[in-house]
């Protein structure tokens, strides 16, 4: 099977750049085995899917692309509060950077007073 | 159960993990930070679900598909997420119908097995070539998830 190049380490047994002291595995998976395509849990998503309640019915792939996703955006938000802290020159991610994030970047306007 | 939608967190272990890789090494997070980026997450699976599902009724459809959800993602501006989840969403679809395949296979090995054994020790040999050739495209059925 070619190898799926989306950017990240979707082999999760694997990381080795990370360098997280022992970070506990998420639930194993029930499909195949090796390359991951998303690493949050398929079925966590479907009950954020599920909880709306003009919601009937989605597909798989719909909810694979929402886990895909919401990975990106988890990306996205961490580097651009990180911006924020590298002007503050520190090294530690703050609340606040993520909430001067959340202001400065349109984007992210849906997350406004839904944090607190 | 009287669980919020925003009660329906993702696992922290995976949302730290994501974090991690994003930014370059040296640099942590506080837990106020972490856990605010995983409701964010939540919150924008919600949002993002709401505005698919106005295009799945655009349609006149009951079932959010794949590009119900990335019509969503255009609507809210993440245009930049277009591109990956196209990507993705390719590797998933092949995935899948690699399992799809492969499940078929076993069944009709174990159909084939149970009309006559003797005969099928040979005709094993030539289903082993047949699960190579995954490269037919076939339509995609969608599975839906229900209730």
């Amino acid at each position: 099977m070619a190898a799926v190049a989306v950017g990240n380490g979707a082999f999760q047994e694997e990381e080795g750049t990370g360098g997280d002291a022992a970070a506990p595995q998420p639930h194993a998976p029930t499909s195949a085995p090796g390359a991951r395509l998303s690493r949050l849990p398929l079925a966590r998503v479907k009950a954020l899917v599920k909880a709306d309640p003009d919601v009937t019915l989605a597909g798989q792939e719909a909810i694979f692309i929402l886990a895909r996703a919401a990975e990106l955006f988890v990306e996205t938000i961490a580097k651009d509060a990180y911006c924020c802290a590298q002007q503050g020159k520190r090294k530690t991610l703050q609340r606040r950077d993520l909430d001067n994030a959340i202001e400065a970047v349109d984007e992210f306007a849906f997350l406004e007073g839904t944090l607190d | 159960m009287a669980e919020r939608p925003e009660d329906l967190n993702l696992p922290n272990a995976v949302i730290t993990r994501i974090i991690k890789e994003a930014l370059p090494d040296g640099v942590s997070i506080s837990k106020e930070a972490r856990s605010a980026i995983s409701r964010a997450a939540s919150v924008f699976v919600l949002y993002a679900t709401s505005c698919a599902n106005n295009f799945a009724m655009k349609g006149k459809r009951k079932t959010l598909n794949a590009s119900d959800v990335l019509s969503a993602m255009e609507e809210m501006e993440f245009q930049r997420f277009v591109t990956p989840l196209k990507e993705a969403l390719e590797a998933y679809r092949r995935e899948q119908k690699g399992k799809k395949e492969a499940s078929e296979q076993k069944k009709k090995d174990k159909d084939k097995k149970t009309d006559s054994e003797e005969q099928d020790k040979s005709r094993d040999e030539d289903n082993d070539e047949d699960e190579e050739r995954l490269e037919e495209e076939e339509q995609n059925e969608e599975e839906e998830v229900d209730n």
